[in-house]
């Protein structure tokens, strides 16, 4: 290799390694600062584990965690639900109403979110409901569902037909052809769905922050009220323990792929 | 071709079945999501009220608009949006690449690594930030302790943050769909093409780059529009004197006295400029895809 490939080739890893940390340090920061005896952003004052129990110990946390694990629940379950239905009916390429679906469902994915927000908070005030977990669970559904028809439909795309006339050739139902086949082929492609509207979920501040209206919070709405305040003391904490949860969802992903694979 | 009757009564049946099981979605994605946006046009057309609307005629919010009012923060929410989408795909390109020439076993943990980030809760990652870049943050401790500098540098509450937390945010977006291009890029052109006396530089501005444009629409696609349509991220590491258009919307929509048809005009033009400049990339993809099939 002649200099100027050693030369990209060397930059290449330097941009990496320099976007590996820019994207680990705040993180990094997070977490030893959760351990930081400060009540204000500042630097570093002294060890301290206190602000871990009083996670549990703020009902305003608590909550919130519970709303949000609620609202997770509910829209993945609702969101997944609609995109086997969906995916399964544009699985048709002859479908007279697929072009028209399909607009449906990528358009939503190209809208700023705020405007999702804004367009469902002047539904909500139009049509005199008032705002809580309802409104925002709808709202939920809502920017879930595109994603979950798209990951499922790309799971059947490269579905194998012929297993399908096998059976069909050998006399089964089409129920037992769904249940036994089709579906079990699916399901890798149902759970990466419910797993990314979950995660979808869990993370959205701005639509919600649109549709919760007062004294319904998540999370992502109490720890933005609580840094808007100032009263920071539990947040680094509570971030932090997000952030594990997130690696444990990570690694479980990883877990039930490989489950999923060698169950193939 | 012409179809049995047979054959042809199973269509339908199948065409029906299909409409049966799209229904659903359909009917919850016409409810929530087309016709919010029939209501907005009506809003933005109609009076103010402190906390509502009044079900009155007005043409002022678009009156307003087109006085110039509002332009500084649509200028300043593009300009946003350009500089976050030219800098991830100048710190994502590199990535990409190397990542997608890294060996089989490397690339997927790589992966998981740019992923990581991508799977923590936004507003955590945006707050760490804050803890960095603060006055008397973390990086301004560091770099006094050091002696680099004798007073505080005043980044938090700057557009430059905005733009670096941005950047910082919408990364990993720009990453995947550039990794998924250059991983079926095949890496023996390129090394044809050096056979034949082309050096580096030559050859990743005549194949690399070429074959590499449906990533860099696809991550443009997921950067510059929600870029466009930012809120969190000017409101909790910028500051009160630039605001940009996102925010102007939320607290025309939020705070009181509010103004839900300024708002509604205001998400109005945005849609138009975001639908704008999707036909504008739509087209460059297609022109771009054709001269492809040319070469």
């Amino acid at each position: 290799m002649n200099r100027l490939g050693r030369f990209f080739k060397g930059m290449n890893l330097t941009v990496f390694s320099l976007v590996m940390v820019f994207l680990y340090i705040p993180i990094l920061i997070l977490i030893i600062f959760s351990f930081n005896d400060a009540k204000i952003i500042t630097g570093w004052r002294g060890f301290t584990f206190k602000y871990y129990p009083l996670i549990f110990q703020t009902p305003a946390i608590k909550e919130a965690f519970f709303n949000t694990m609620l609202i997770a629940g509910l829209s993945t379950l609702i969101s997944t639900t609609l995109g086997i239905l969906t995916a399964l009916g544009l699985e048709n390429k002859k479908f007279s109403g697929r072009k028209a679906m399909q607009g449906l469902i990528y358009v939503p994915l190209v809208i700023p979110d705020i405007l999702m927000g804004v367009s469902l908070a002047l539904l909500f005030n139009f049509t005199k409901v008032s705002t809580g977990m309802v409104t925002v669970l709808i709202a939920h559904v809502t920017f879930c569902i595109s994603y979950t028809v798209i990951v499922i439909q790309s799971r059947l795309e490269g579905f194998d037909y012929s297993l399908v006339e096998a059976a069909q050739d050998l006399g089964a139902k089409p129920s037992y052809i769904f249940w036994k086949i089709k579906f079990p082929l699916m399901m890798p492609g149902i759970i990466a769905a419910a797993l990314l509207a979950f995660t979808l979920s869990i993370d959205d501040f701005i639509i919600t922050f649109f549709t919760s209206g007062r004294g319904f919070d998540t999370l992502p709405i109490y720890v933005e009220g609580t840094i808007r305040r100032g009263t920071i003391t539990t947040i680094n904490s509570l971030s932090t323990l997000m952030i594990g949860f997130t690696l444990f969802l990570v690694v479980i992903t990883k877990r039930v792929r490989k489950i999923m694979i060698s169950a193939l | 071709m012409r179809q049995s009757p047979q054959q042809h009564r199973l269509e339908r049946r199948r065409n029906l079945s299909s409409w049966l099981l799209s229904l659903p979605t359909m009917i919850w994605l016409t409810a929530f999501f087309l016709i919010p946006y029939f209501i907005v046009v009506i809003y933005s057309f109609l009076s103010p009220d402190i906390y509502d609307v009044k079900f009155e005629v007005s043409l002022d919010a678009y009156r307003q608009i087109f006085s110039g009012e509002y332009l500084r923060s649509f200028l300043l929410s593009f300009r946003l949006a350009f500089y976050t989408t030219l800098l991830c795909i100048l710190l994502g390109f590199p990535v990409a690449y190397f990542i997608a020439r890294a060996g089989e076993k490397l690339r997927n943990t790589l992966l998981i690594f740019i992923i990581i980030p991508f799977w923590t809760n936004l507003i955590i990652r945006i707050f760490s930030w804050r803890i960095f870049l603060a006055y008397n943050g973390v990086l301004n401790d560091t770099l006094m302790r050091m002696g680099l500098i004798s007073s505080p540098l005043e980044i938090m509450r700057t557009d430059l943050a905005v733009i670096l937390v941005m950047v910082y945010v919408y990364l990993p977006y720009m990453i995947l769909p550039l990794y998924s291009t250059l991983e079926k890029l095949d890496f023996t052109l390129l090394q044809a093409a050096m056979d034949l006396g082309a050096n580096e530089v030559k050859a990743f501005f005549r194949i690399t780059l070429p074959l590499a444009v449906e990533g860099i629409f696809a991550g443009t696609l997921l950067v510059f529009i929600p870029a466009l349509g930012a809120y969190l991220i000017p409101q909790l590491v910028g500051n009160q004197r630039s605001l940009y258009i996102g925010q102007v919307i939320t607290y025309k929509i939020k705070n009181i006295p509010r103004n839900w048809p300024m708002a509604s005009a205001l998400s109005l033009i945005l849609l138009l400029l975001v639908a704008i400049m999707l036909l504008i990339m739509f087209y460059l993809f297609k022109r771009q895809r054709r001269r492809k099939w040319q070469l």
